[in-house]
């Protein structure tokens, strides 16, 4: 059998500049946004933080024909407290969600999510709404996120929708975004019963996640998980919710070894991969660990432990 | 509106500066190969080391991730400019302390450094560690980069 | 032994300070001059094929500047020359049909800017003749149905068949290892692999080549040895050494990525004789990675010992994986049993050591050029030893190891000397206090998710290659010192500065010398045409060798100094009765007479030699060093173990070293900090693994995959203790040995020491990934998931 070897175009890479010609827009409003969006179907990507699209145009990952510049559209920046909502704009960075009391009072998990990403450099220049349409199994706004029951909201010029989180991730770098759309907020509402918290590991502490755990949680003032969402990221194909491991530790006490044997059940959902990160036995013992220890801090959060 | 060459205007240390730009043109090569700034060290390209810090609008941006146009009416801070009245505090302890071997990372940690002082002026070693992760050195092991860090620290709150 | 200094062992800011503080000193990539052309590298996209043809007709419509291995002298050569030449084997091509991994050179081209030399090279076609499956394994790389990599290479100035893809190798025996075994009442056999680490020094390599009028070249480049890199650019070219001009210009760390000359100099010299303009080539960081990396070492480690803890036999199997090229992995085979032989008294020894070719990036010397992996392995077997034999670790450690009187094998069978300052049992003892070694428990008795241990590294690193007979390896260097008009000084030496502070050592030894401050020194800017030849700043010499000639030079300076004094004082004056010294005062360094009105400055001593045509006082002095001493260091390592996690942090370490007197001990410390921070990513983090299918580095060779520790993973400076022992070494300058490579070389093997007496668990194969830790838990029963 003779075996196809690849061909790997090292000569094409080049980080020194980005490597090729592409034209260049820099629309002033949404609406504008959206018709060149709709002009150029999916020749055009979109450039907010860059912090990721200019690393996959100078290793030529991607090679856009159309650049849509969306920072100078005024308004798109935002975190706002609305009744039972938060509603976060495109152009909300990663450190205006670090540093909003919003966030940190109300998704305590997205705050740890974003504290733990990155630099600050990079946390200063990327969005949240970039983290999602980058749409990696290892986003680690992802987990937060989908314990929120999140939505985003897809705008083009033919209209607006609200798609669910959980439909928006496809698979790796795959969304549910039309070419000719844009995701303009994401919506979450609030929860007071319980608490969240987010965990995840890494080979050094500036990483993606070799794997990570966001858990919302209602639990018993002894220590009685009453209501659980749960979500994994670096384990699938996309970030997911655990739908399974959620139903089976319903009613179970923090600390014992029920809870324990019950989030073994996420291996009924999860489906690692081995790559350069990590291994896939590793992801499926650590996942488990995360969860663990996710659980662990909401209760202390319920209780006023921790922040 | 489709844009080929572009005219730009900003600030650069305190100095105005207009010039065409190629959209794909990057803020590091601009700052460096047009205005000579080359304190602002090109180290991996991708965002992962941190030496080509530059504060924009008084926030830290790499500008190996930014393209010049976006700049357009903003005010940057090299390390040219921290330094135009004589060292400042961040440097000296930088120099007292030992913290510069080959001095590749130094513009990139002392620019971080001073965004610190500025955002937490009494920090603790676990807040110089938060700051300055985004940076990487290969030859101090950061030790003294901390011990530098927290020494400014202290000589700017007693000041 | 105590000796009062002047200036050598007090802090002193370094002459390069403000310049790097204010990111004013200028690097290679910061150059720039009028009409200067970019030069980019087209790459193999396959790890092992043969080209047929290369098509650059697209490029030269652009107007590029074009070069395939067509224009290029086709003569086989070895970056690296360090060894004499009779075992210098060569297989490198400046450019090749043949590449043998993947992202190895084919082509070049230049242009105006980079994005039209970008341009260019994507439009260079190559066409293939044959594509193989890589060859990422050195043990099936040596099996006789492996293709082979090279057919013929040159050894020395003659062709050599390479035969089942083994590069080099060497074997060494002494004494009778099998009598040494059979008298053995433990013996102890472990396999050991480490990871193909990258330098990761933070400045990319670069060059920029300057076409002077007249033809003659000046060469601007990333490198340690501005004179290898002058020799080697003239062989290639056949171009006389008189008429390239290699200038030392800053370089923002190397740790041996720059050890050899860089394959974009010579790339970029074709690329400039052709246009006939100036041209510079930068490394892009996935550049620089496909560059260099690190040898990969197979180790198979055998040791007896008898009950009473001495050791009877040893051997040592060595496999090394070179990558496509060689860079000087003859000498390795060499260093790495010298490395292993001179740590303790095995009294029988076997080795056989290979070289072997894969389709990986070509590796070359990093800090330590295989001490911290021989270290680490020979580390690792003495705990279990003492273990087994139920002796204390430091006590078994005190009891062989090769100190003081004992011949030292620093670089291979050929550079030997007897050890004449030994710092060990003060290190051993002394850390041993301040780390609390006799409350670190056995790991049995250790329980719960986070497990504390404490483990130790002993281990040393030569003070360059020198010895009192010429061997195989070259190391030889020389300077320039001579008094200015005004009563300064210019000091002027080939050597390197990489960032530790090795030419402020020299300063400071000159200073002490003469007895003068050290900013009446200047550091002079450098070149192979102004400087006497240096081999290279590499093997932890600089301090050593360079300042021993740079004291030497400033001996005879001193001497004449005195000597025009006496002229000018104009009456009898005992020669001995003489002093130079520093008038406060005055401000001035003087020359006088003690107890007596006699005193001349020694700027009015300068300035009278010159305006009485007295002429310059200077010296020139070619020193070789006729020892290679051990600079010995000592870790003591306490860490973290998470037993859910497989995560190690670091809490506490202490760093002893023997460095003889130190020059600046601050400096000292900073090696320190930076060899612990450097081996923590050994241990832990650092490899480029390779895809299967088609030799890529994985992750795409981009360091958001390569991981090296980060400010927030790496201890406070509470927590990291340095111990500096109280030596003097009577062959080095005012007692200074080397440091840079010491300061990393035993590190590993105490944190993973450490790791053991946390968990009870020792692993053989780095980085020790959390998923390795988890793995070896769960084996042993101890994993509570």
């Amino acid at each position: 059998m003779v075996i196809e070897i690849p061909l790997v175009n090292i000569t094409a890479r080049n980080t020194h500049i980005i490597p090729f010609e592409f034209e260049y827009y820099e629309p002033r409003s949404l609406e504008e946004a959206l018709e060149l969006l709709a002009k150029f179907k999916g020749e055009a990507k979109i450039l907010a933080g860059g912090t990721d699209l200019l690393v996959k145009m100078k290793t030529r990952i991607i090679e856009p024909k159309v650049i849509v510049n969306i920072k100078r559209i005024q308004g798109l920046r935002y975190i706002i407290e609305e009744n039972e909502h938060i509603r976060i704009g495109a152009l909300t960075t990663l450190r205006d969600i670090e540093k909003s009391t919003i966030v940190e009072k109300n998704l305590p998990a997205l705050h740890d999510a974003v504290k733990v990403m990155g630099s600050i450099q990079i946390r200063n220049m990327a969005t949240l709404v970039g983290n999602l349409c980058n749409a990696s199994p290892a986003a680690d706004t992802a987990p937060p996120l989908l314990v929120y029951n999140a939505r985003v909201v897809a705008m083009s010029t033919r209209g607006k929708r609200f798609i669910p989180l959980e439909e928006f991730f496809k698979g790796p770098g795959i969304t549910a975004l039309e070419p000719d759309e844009m995701l303009v907020e994401v919506i979450v509402k609030k929860n007071n019963k319980g608490s969240s918290a987010f965990e995840k590991v890494s080979r050094v502490v500036v990483d993606l996640a070799i794997a990570s755990a966001a858990v919302y949680a209602e639990i018993s003032s002894d220590g009685v998980i009453e209501d659980s969402r749960v979500a994994v990221g670096s384990v699938a194909p996309k970030p997911i919710r655990t739908r399974i491991l959620e139903e089976r530790i319903k009613g179970l006490r923090l600390g014992s070894e029920e809870l324990k044997k019950a989030i073994y059940e996420i291996d009924r959902e999860i489906s690692p991969i081995t790559d350069v990160r990590s291994t896939a036995e590793y992801r499926r013992h650590i996942v488990k660990v995360l969860v663990w220890n996710a659980i662990e801090r909401v209760y202390r959060r319920i209780r006023g432990e921790c922040v | 509106m489709c844009i080929n060459m572009v005219k730009v205007a900003f600030k650069v240390n305190g100095e105005h500066i207009e010039l065409d730009v190629s959209p794909r043109e990057l803020l590091i090569n601009t700052l460096r190969s047009k205005l000579g700034l080359t304190s602002v060290k090109y180290g991996c390209g991708i965002g992962e080391c941190g030496a080509c810090t530059v504060l924009v609008n008084g926030e830290p941006v790499l500008a190996c991730l930014t393209l010049t146009v976006d700049v357009n009416s903003k005010d940057i801070i090299t390390l040219e400019g921290l330094s135009k009245n004589g060292l400042t505090d961040i440097q000296r302890a930088f120099i007292e302390e030992g913290a510069i071997q080959c001095g590749y990372c130094t513009p990139g940690f002392i620019i971080m450094a001073e965004y610190m002082l500025r955002e937490v002026p009494n920090p603790t070693i676990s807040d110089v560690k938060e700051y300055l992760k985004g940076n990487l050195c290969r030859c101090t092991g950061y030790i003294n980069i901390f011990r530098a860090v927290l020494k400014a620290a202290k000589s700017r709150v007693s000041r | 032994m105590s000796v009062e200094f002047m200036f050598i062992g007090k802090r002193t800011p370094r002459k390069d300070a403000e310049a790097k503080v204010t990111g004013m000193l200028k690097y290679t990539y910061d150059l720039e001059v009028p009409g200067m052309l970019i030069g980019r590298i087209v790459r193999s996209p396959y790890a092992f094929a043969d080209i047929r043809r290369i098509d650059v007709s697209e490029a030269v419509k652009m107007g590029a500047i074009v070069v395939t291995p067509s224009d290029i002298p086709q003569k086989p050569y070895n970056p690296r020359l360090v060894s004499i030449n009779e075992v210098t084997f060569k297989d490198t091509y400046i450019l090749t049909y043949k590449p043998r991994y993947l992202g190895e050179p084919v082509a070049a081209v230049a242009a105006s800017s980079e994005e039209l030399a970008q341009k260019a090279a994507e439009c260079v076609k190559i066409e293939f003749e044959k594509i193989y499956k890589p060859i990422l394994d050195p043990l099936e790389a040596i099996k006789p149905e492996s293709p082979r990599i090279h057919e013929k290479i040159m050894k020395g100035d003659k062709w050599i068949e390479v035969e089942n893809n083994i590069a080099a190798r060497l074997d060494y025996d002494e004494g009778d290892v099998n009598r040494g075994f059979e008298e053995a009442d433990v013996i102890v056999e472990r396999t050991f692999k480490t990871g193909k680490r990258y330098h990761m020094q933070l400045e990319p390599k670069a060059v920029l080549v300057v076409l002077e009028p007249g033809g003659k070249l000046t060469i601007y480049t990333t490198t340690q040895t501005i004179h290898n890199t002058r020799i080697l650019i003239s062989q290639l070219f056949d171009i006389p050494e008189s008429r390239i001009n290699v200038i030392r210009v800053p370089i923002g760390g190397s740790f041996g990525s720059s050890i050899q000359t860089n394959y974009l100099v010579p790339i970029a010299v074709a690329l400039a004789l052709k246009a006939k303009k100036p041209v510079k080539i930068a490394y892009t960081r996935e550049e620089d990675i496909l560059d260099h990396s690190n040898f990969v070492f197979h180790f198979k480690i055998k040791i007896g010992a008898k009950k009473n803890g001495v050791f009877t036999a040893a051997e040592f199997i060595n496999i090394l994986d070179v990558g496509a090229h060689q860079v000087q992995p003859y000498p390795l085979l060499g260093t790495s049993l010298g490395w292993f032989i001179s740590m303790y008294k095995w009294k029988n020894i076997r080795y056989r050591g290979i070289a072997v070719y894969t389709n990986k990036v070509p590796g070359c010397a990093l800090r330590g050029y295989g001490a911290p992996e021989v270290q680490w392995a020979v580390e690792t077997l003495v705990d279990e030893i003492a273990e087994e034999l139920g002796i204390d670790p430091i006590d078994l450690r005190l009891k062989n190891y090769v100190g003081k009187g004992e011949l030292f094998w620093g670089q291979g069978p050929t550079v030997k000397s007897i050890i004449k300052s030994d710092g060990v049992p003060e290190l051993l003892l002394k850390g041993k206090e301040i780390i609390r070694w006799s409350e670190r428990g056995h790991p049995s008795e250790k329980k719960g998710r986070f497990r504390r241990g404490i483990g130790v590294g002993r281990g040393f690193h030569t003070s360059g290659a020198g010895g009192p007979i010429s061997g195989e390896v070259i190391d030889y260097t020389g300077c320039i010192l001579k008094l200015n008009e005004d009563g300064t000084l210019d000091y002027i030496t080939a050597l390197q500065d990489h960032g530790g502070g090795t030419l402020d050592a020299h300063v400071k030894i000159i200073a002490e010398e003469l007895g003068i401050p050290p900013e009446l020194v200047n550091i002079a800017t450098a070149s192979t045409e102004t400087t006497p030849y240096d081999v290279c700043t590499h093997a932890s010499r600089g301090t050593y060798v360079g300042g021993e000639c740079a004291r030497r030079a400033a001996q005879i300076v001193k001497q004449k100094i005195l000597e025009a004094a006496i002229r000018i004082i104009g009456r009898v004056v005992n020669p001995e009765a003489l002093r130079i010294g520093y008038d406060k005062e005055l401000k001035q360094a003087v020359v006088y007479v003690e107890g007596t009105d006699i005193k001349l400055t020694l700027a009015e001593i300068a300035r009278t030699s010159w305006q009485r045509n007295w002429g310059t006082i200077g010296a020139f002095v070619s020193y070789r060093a006729t020892s290679a001493p051990p600079s010995f260091t000592v870790y003591y390592v306490e860490v973290e173990v998470d037993t859910w996690t497989g995560k190690v942090k670091p809490i506490r370490v202490v760093a002893g070293v023997d460095v003889g007197t130190p020059i600046n001990p601050d400096m000292v410390e900073g090696q320190l900090h930076g060899g612990f921070v450097m081996a923590w990513g050994m241990a832990f983090t650092e490899n480029t693994a390779y895809d299967p299918l088609t030799g890529e580095i994985m992750g795409r060779g981009l360091i958001t995959d390569y991981k090296i520790p980060t400010a927030a993973d790496v201890p406070t400076p509470e927590e990291f203790t340095v111990i500096i022992a109280k030596t003097y070494e009577p062959t080095g300058p005012f007692g200074a040995k080397g440091l840079g490579e010491a300061a990393m070389n035993p590190a590993v093997a105490a944190i993973l020491n450490a790791v053991y007496n946390a968990i009870g668990i020792r692993f053989y194969e780095l980085p020790v990934t959390p998923d390795k830790i988890i793995e070896a838990l769960k084996e042993k029963g101890e994993l509570e998931w």
